[in-house]
Parts: C-alpha cells; structure tokens; sequence
C-alpha cells in the first residue's frame, strides 16, 4: 500500500549495482586517470590492460577508445564445465561461489604466490563485495554474484569482443539461466520435513535472487504459518519438560 | 493478520460441522425449528469465528461442559488428506475450500492435528514448486503474444497446466502472482538491456 515495490532489490537496481564491478579493458587510446567518488581509475596507456568499472569500460568500448576483455568464466568452455557441474556432478546443489581469493603471482617474489585471502582492506569474503571476480585473471570454471547481468551487459554492448561466437555464449548463458531456476524451484522442496526448514541459497546469482526472492519468502512464511502451531505445541511441551527438570533439581537440593 | 485482511475475514466465515453438547432455548432456528429449543446433539454448521468463541468458551456448568463439539470441515476431511497424500498435484484444492491453507492453519490452532500438519506442509512445498514452473511459463507465452518476439518458452500452457491453475488456493494464487511476477520484471530488464 505504502510502497509498491516489492522488499528487495528489482532487477534494474542490481543491474546498476552490476555495473560497478571491475572489467579489464585494452585500451586504444591514451587516458588520464579519472578521480571518481569510490577512487582513482588507473590512467590508460595502450597498449596496457587495465581494470575499470563495468559502466566506464562500457562507455569507453561504445567511444571505440577501448576493447573489453571478456572475464575468463564467460569462455564457452568453462561455461560448458559449469553447466556439467550443475546437471551431472552435483545436480541439486549450486555451482560453488569463487573461492575467496585464488593464488596469484607475486610480483615481488618471482616464482611464489601471494597468501590467499588477505587483501589490502582485511578479509573480504562476501561475494557483493568481493574485488576482481570479473576481471581478466578472475577464476575459471566459478560464476560471480554478478554473473549474469555482466554475461548480458557484455554480450550486448561488446559482443564482439567476447573472442568465441556470441550466438554460442548466449546459448549457454540460456541453458545455465534455465538449469539454475529449475533448481531453485525444487530447493523448496527440502522444506519438506519438519526441523528441515532451510533452504541454502549458497552460489545463487544476485540477478537469480532478484528474480526469486518474493516466491521464496512466500514459501518459507507459507510453512512457517502452516508449522505454527505444532511448533507452538512443540515449545509447550519443551518447557514443561524444563520446567520439571528444574523442579527435580529444586528438589534436589 | 490484520483487522482488515479480506481473507482473513472470508476465512472466518467458513462453515464447520458443530454438535451441541446442551439444551438452549430460542435457538432453535438454527435447525429449522424456531418454536423449540435447540436439543443436545443437534449437528449445525457453524462460522468457524462463531464456533471457535463457542468450543473455548465454558459454558458455566459444575461440569465444564462445553457449548459444542466440532468436527474438521469436509474440506480437511479424511478423504481429502488421503488424495493429498497420494498425490498433492492432482487435488483442487479451491474446489475444497478458497483458503483451504488458512482454514487448515485455524483448525490447527484449536485442536492438534500433528499429521495434517506434515500433509500440508508437504502439499504446500511439491506444489509451491509446480507454481513456480507454471508462473514462468505464462509469462513467456503471455510475453510472445504481446510483442511478437522471442519464443519465450516451449512448453506452452496445456490443459492440465490450466486445470491445476484453477485449482490453487488464495494463498498459492498469491504464490503465483509473486513468481510471475519476478520472472516478468526479469525478462522486462532482458529486453531494456539491449536497447541502450
């Protein structure tokens, strides 16, 4: 009545949201580096990579002052490992989340790698805020919070720069996007049994939970209301027994 | 619940099977026989809000009798329970009662009924997820219909798809409504990320 927004986040909010997350891009041209709320970008210099911001290297790539490098999860073949991984390995479960921080070299100590999950900033392990999961050197074969909406953005405003056939990934993404929701539709299914009342939503894309979030809380407050008042019988029961419990020890003593 | 919840209200209205357990005078035109007074044993149907403030209510004797006794609506009777436990999909539950859940979750609240309970908990769940399916099925053909582009989804509505639609409660309608229109809203930002 009030607001006629469902709770939640629309699918064009965590689209915008989407467009903060860092993309590396080749540059064309020379750029100096822009002075932006959440930081610097670094300046461009072609022919060096750099890490942008989704909506500048988007801007950049339509100025044709930019090439976009597709983050490697968006490679048919590990989408296609994905995709595996979903059907056959592990068919109720979502893929895994990236790992927290992979190995990266050292520049400092040629030959070793750096400790995983430090950072700078301490230890960032949430996936909304987790930095680089779709640059260049992000993990293959882990899709990212943000998975789909940067797959879309990228394969309407810079298809040609994805390297496979564009047709190929968005057949992919659509068998990906379909495997997913069948799978979040059935995960109600374990809230089957009573004491089983959860529901792990672990690897579900920020765009998926967008898309889900009002048929899942339905669901859950649906067995909640319908659990209520055997679980109320439940809580009785548990006192009493407390509550005698607590009278033999009074006794007791 | 609110004070104003239409269905809540509506669901407070539903008849429940009631047997008199006293003599009361000048009410006997609740069985057709406004000259006499209602006799202990008199089955009635009564509003559940009627029924409720009665089977708590003591009726004052050195016995503690109660006014009445009441018994599950036909809707949560045995047989139904029996064909959602055969097969939760195949039972049209508005057919049943408009707000078969929320009548349910009532008649829970007065009398314990622990293996009704695990019925419908697990008829809600199997057919949350049908709902589901069926929610974003109509919003990909509904979707080709309206522009004339993309295929939206294969599958179609077929007749058993409408049937098991017509069959939903209030509360999975709104289940319905809620999926259907995620689905929607993500297929409306699909289209707007193309075009800029």
């Amino acid at each position: 009545m009030a607001l006629p927004l469902p709770p939640g986040l629309t699918p064009a909010e965590v689209s915008f949201l989407a467009e903060m997350e860092l993309v590396t891009v080749i540059p064309r041209q020379r750029l100096d580096s822009i002075e932006l709320l959440s930081g610097k970008t670094p300046p461009l210099r072609p022919p060096h990579r750099a890490d942008l911001p989704l909506w500048l290297a988007l801007l950049l790539k339509k100025q044709r002052r930019a090439n976009i490098l597709p983050p490697p999860w968006l490679h048919p073949d590990s989408l296609r490992e994905i995709i595996h991984q979903e059907t056959t390995v592990d068919p109720q479960a979502f893929s895994e989340p990236p790992p927290a921080r992979h190995p990266r070299a050292d520049p400092a100590r040629p030959g070793r790698t750096l400790p995983i999950h430090q950072d700078d900033d301490g230890f960032i392990l949430s996936p909304p805020f987790r930095p680089g999961s779709c640059t260049a050197d992000a993990p293959v074969g882990f899709l990212p919070y943000h998975w789909l909406e940067v797959a879309e953005m990228l394969l309407a405003h810079a298809a040609d720069d994805i390297g496979a056939p564009a047709g190929e990934v968005r057949g992919l993404l659509r068998d990906l996007v379909e495997v997913r929701a069948a799978k979040l539709r059935n995960s109600t299914s374990v809230l089957e049994g009573f004491g089983g009342g959860l529901m792990s939503l672990r690897g579900v894309g920020a765009m998926e939970l967008a898309e889900s979030r009002g048929f899942v809380l339905s669901v859950v407050d649906g067995v909640r209301k319908i659990g209520a008042s055997t679980e109320a019988a439940r809580r009785e029961a548990e006192e009493e027994e407390e509550g005698a419990d607590a009278s033999d020890e009074d006794m007791g003593l | 619940m609110s004070y104003y919840d239409i269905d809540a209200i509506l669901t407070d209205a539903e008849k429940i099977p009631c047997t008199f357990q006293l003599d009361i005078p000048d009410l006997g035109y609740l069985d057709n026989a406004p000259d006499r007074p209602l006799k202990a044993g008199t089955k009635v149907n009564l509003p559940f809000w009627l029924a409720e403030m009665l089977a708590i209510a003591n009726a004052g004797d050195v016995d503690g009798k109660q006014y009445i006794t009441f018994d599950l609506p036909p809707a949560l009777s045995n047989d139904v329970v029996q064909a959602l436990k055969a097969d939760p999909r195949s039972v049209p539950l508005r057919d049943q009662s408009a707000h078969f859940y929320a009548l349910a979750t009532r008649m829970m609240e007065l009398s314990d009924e622990p293996e009704l309970a695990s019925v419908l908990r697990k008829t809600f769940v199997t057919r949350a997820s049908e709902i589901a399916l069926h929610a974003r099925k109509v919003g990909g053909v509904g979707h080709s219909k309206g522009k004339g582009s993309e295929e939206g989804s294969n599958l179609g509505i077929g007749g058993a798809g409408e049937e098991f639609l017509r069959g939903l409660d209030e509360w999975e309608r709104k289940l319905f409504r809620k999926a259907h229109d995620g689905a929607k809203a993500t297929k409306e930002w699909m289209e707007t990320i193309k075009r800029h």
